[in-house]
């Protein structure tokens, strides 16, 4: 359902070129090409396995390319990792931190990693933990931490450095509602400072509201690239929801709900 | 800071080596590897699993000491102590080679941070350094007061003796580092991933041989603690160290001074090799080898009728669902079957010693009519050896915290999902390791008593199975793997079993008493029932309370 390609910015924030990243026969990311220009906020959407978070990997230096090239700030992630990783900040999807280590002392070995001020860190952790409601358990492992709880954590990680680029890959998972409003809204206000933000994420409800623009990938291809109402013009759809059920389901999704129901209760399956 | 100048402060360089960057995530993993993942606030009292492993390590270094301090001779103690050290050391690099080489974590954590592998590969190289020279001076402590005090008395000696115990564990560590470099650099990523495991366990023969059994080999009467010195010592690593030691005293020749220049020369050619291997995709091959390939899972698929052929073995639905998991993970988690298959080098090493020494003889008749040193018995030992690894490795994975499952569901005893997993364990590795060994050993002596002294050696080990398991009575896969966890299990396990008492009572019992065999054969097929039903019972009564561990 593209209609072309849409007008490249030579000079965007985050630039891939022809990405695409296979796994042995198995080619997971095929040839994306998109031009991100600084301030916008990107989502990258699509259905399980279409390549999102293999995209996010190559585009931080997680991943190399098979071929083609991810360029962020203008540092091509491969040939200049340091210096584009120096202007990048992550919320990956795994979650992954050291569980045994305290907030206060995850987030000191990431402003020691950036080299920032051990003052600025401290005030900077104090600030953001605070923010998002753990500042009581700043000095407590992170093992008996929920979701959510490690989440607020990896998103201070994510912003301690003051990132020009964010790549955020289902950052609302395991959030309560009142700090997913906050996110959303926060993320307003940095793009508006001109701070780029690639956002995957499942939740359309959440894309639709916040992304400037959004990216819907299908089996490792770009299938639609737009503004969510130029792509609901061009389906024809009211919401964003629909737009994604009309490019990326070939099948009926209501005999879908009735195979699975009929399953559940034994009365035959799909 | 005089060497301030080779460190370039900020990094700049792709492979600059970034001090400050250094020193953060040394610090962090050193605080990784002091605490325990159920560490929790108000819980810290509970030991950390490196803390205990340094426990048990002085406990195995004093017993080690005062077993062959009996020599007069320096450079024999030296021999046997820092061979026990440097196998030691090896084997809990070999077995945590993902956990003490690199964090599980380290990829998803620091890939898309601005680290040069540089000063990613130092921090880690640190770290290990730290870690080996506190378990080498752990182990290695009592042996060098015993030299302190009985061979050259004075403190200068037993500084010398554990200058050079660190200096040959370190070199040891970097042994393997390097084995593994080279297994990453010849193979491609999916034979490597398939060779890894195998070169654990060649790894460990290798280990063997070299530092524990070529000595023994090549001393004239093993029992009596000396050495016919001769141009071997120059093969042997541990030999070097010890002639280092030697030359210490003021007794050493011209051969100690060439074996402590060999030992110097190799110990710095080691670490340096060792030293341009690590880097930050060390770790991304790392976490990726639990994660099996499409070709791996086509293969799995493959074997997997063979595999299900000991499904009638269980008897419930909680046994098949813990028979299916384990055979799924075995097949499938490398990381898993690397902690384990090492054990196989063991047995195997023994048996070629046996070989060569022909100490595998009819073990059912007395020593002096077939002569030479019973092979057969230290064969026996590592079999059961091989089932604490097992026991030990069996409820730890990375992916623990899908054990929630266990708890979420309407289970109705899960201790039965841990009996199918044992069972599996039993089907598909201990039987079949039994006959091969049956098959070995009748190529030694004669069948029927190859057949008698296999049998005799899978029913010991099957009650060490379910003794052992005791130690470590979870729910499979339902625990997170952690530095020295399965090295103080295994050094603990290894004081349990440090005396074959037991094989060789049997033994001597059947050699005194022919008709013995008669009675020998059900009472340990009791044994094994026994130890089943105690472990079951165990199992039973701590598994109901337990709660999820995440």
């Amino acid at each position: 359902m593209e209609d072309g390609p849409r007008e490249r910015t030579a000079d965007g924030a985050i630039v891939f070129e022809n990405l695409t990243k296979s796994f042995g026969e198995i080619e997971a990311v095929k040839g994306v090409t998109l031009s991100i220009p600084k301030g916008q906020i990107c989502g990258y959407l699509g259905p399980n396995g279409a390549g999102k978070t293999t995209t996010v990997k190559m585009a931080t230096g997680m991943l190399e390319p098979t071929a083609g090239r991810a360029i962020v700030e203008g540092f091509d992630i491969v040939k200049e990792p340091l210096e584009a990783k120096r202007v990048i900040g992550v919320v990956p999807e795994t979650g992954a931190l050291y569980a045994t280590l305290t907030p206060n002392e995850y987030l000191a070995l990431v402003g020691r990693l950036y080299h920032l001020d051990r003052d600025e860190t401290d005030e900077k952790t104090h600030t953001f933990l605070k923010l998002f409601g753990i500042a009581d358990v700043a000095d407590r492992l992170m093992t008996t931490f929920s979701r959510g709880m490690k989440q607020k954590v990896l998103i201070s990680a994510a912003l301690l450095p003051n990132p020009s680029v964010l790549f955020l890959d289902e950052p609302l998972s395991g959030l309560d509602a009142n700090t997913a409003l906050v996110l959303k809204e926060l993320l307003r206000d940095l793009a508006s400072q001109g701070r780029t933000i690639f956002y995957c994420s499942h939740i359309l409800e959440v894309v639709e509201k916040v992304c400037d623009r959004v990216v819907i990938l299908v089996g490792g291809e770009v299938i639609a690239d737009g503004k969510v109402e130029e792509l609901k013009d061009m389906t024809h759809q009211g919401s964003l929801e629909d737009v994604f059920s009309e490019l990326t389901s070939s099948e009926n999704l209501a005999e879908i709900v009735r195979a699975f129901s009929r399953s559940i209760t034994g009365d035959g399956g799909a | 800071m005089a060497t301030a100048a080779a460190f370039t402060r900020r990094g700049r360089g792709r492979n600059a080596l970034d001090w400050d960057q250094f020193r953060a995530l040394l610090v962090a993993s050193v605080k990784l590897d002091l605490r325990s993942t159920r560490m929790q606030r108000g819980r810290t009292g509970k030991f950390p699993p490196i803390a205990a492993a340094f426990a048990t390590y002085v406990v195995m270094g004093t017993l080690l000491a005062l077993a062959v301090m009996s020599t007069d001779d320096v450079f024999v103690f030296s021999l046997f102590t820092l061979s026990a050290a440097m196998f030691m050391t090896a084997l809990l690099v070999i077995m945590e080679y993902s956990s003490v080489v690199v964090h599980p974590d380290d990829f998803d954590v620091l890939g898309y941070r601005p680290i040069s592998s540089r000063t990613y590969f130092w921090a880690k190289i640190a770290n290990l350094g730290l870690y080996v020279a506190a378990t080498a001076f752990a182990l290695s402590i009592p042996a060098s007061i015993v030299v302190g005090i009985k061979y050259a008395p004075g403190a200068v000696l037993t500084a010398v003796y554990l200058l050079a115990a660190l200096v040959a564990c370190q070199a040891t560590a970097a042994l393997v580092v390097l084995i593994y470099s080279v297994a990453i650099r010849v193979f491609n990523y999916e034979k490597f991933t398939r060779a890894i495991t195998y070169v654990h366990t060649l790894s460990t023969l290798v280990i063997v041989f070299g530092y524990v059994l070529l000595p023994r080999v090549l001393a004239k009467d093993v029992m009596l603690l000396s050495v016919e010195r001769g141009a071997w010592v120059y093969a042997v690593p541990p030999a070097w160290y010890a002639g280092a030691v030697e030359l210490a005293t003021g007794t050493g020749g011209r051969q100690s001074l060439a074996l402590a220049g060999l030992a110097a020369v190799s110990a710095a050619a080691l670490i340096w090799a060792a030293m341009n291997t690590v880097s930050l995709d060390y770790s991304r091959r790392i976490s990726a080898l639990a994660t099996a390939s499409a070709k791996a899972v086509k293969e799995a698929g493959r074997r997997k009728s063979l595999g299900r052929l000991g499904l009638p073995l269980c008897r419930t639905d909680e046994e098949r669902a813990g028979f299916e998991l384990m055979r799924s993970y075995m097949t499938r988690d490398r990381k898993l079957r690397a902690r384990i298959y090492p054990a196989f080098g063991l047995p195997l090493a023994v048996y070629v010693y046996g070989l060569i020494t022909g100490g595998l003889h009819d073990p059912f008749v007395p020593q002096e009519i077939s002569g030479g040193f019973p092979a057969h018995q230290l064969l026996g030992f590592y079999s059961v050896f091989i089932t604490l690894f097992f026991a030990t490795a069996i409820a730890q994975s990375d992916q623990w915290e899908a054990s929630w499952i266990f708890y979420s569901t309407p289970v109705r005893s899960r201790a039965g999902i841990v009996t199918g997993a044992r069972k599996l364990i039993i089907w598909r590795y201990l039987l079949p390791f039994f006959a091969f060994l049956f098959v070995l050993l009748a190529f030694a002596m004669p069948p029927a008593k190859a057949a008698m002294y296999v049998l005799l050696n899978l029913l010991l080990a099957l009650t060490a199975f379910a003794l052992l398991s005791l130690t470590s009575p979870h729910l499979p896969l339902s625990q997170s793997l952690e530095k020295a966890k399965q090295a103080r299990q295994i050094g603990l396990i290894m004081l349990l079993g440090m005396s074959m008492a037991a094989l060789t009572a049997i033994l001597e019992l059947m050699k005194q008493v022919p008709r013995a065999g008669f009675a020998v054969y059900p009472a340990l097929l009791l044994l094994a029932v026994g130890a089943e039903l105690l472990l079951r019972r165990r199992l039973e009564r701590r598994l109901a309370r337990e709660e999820f561990p995440g």
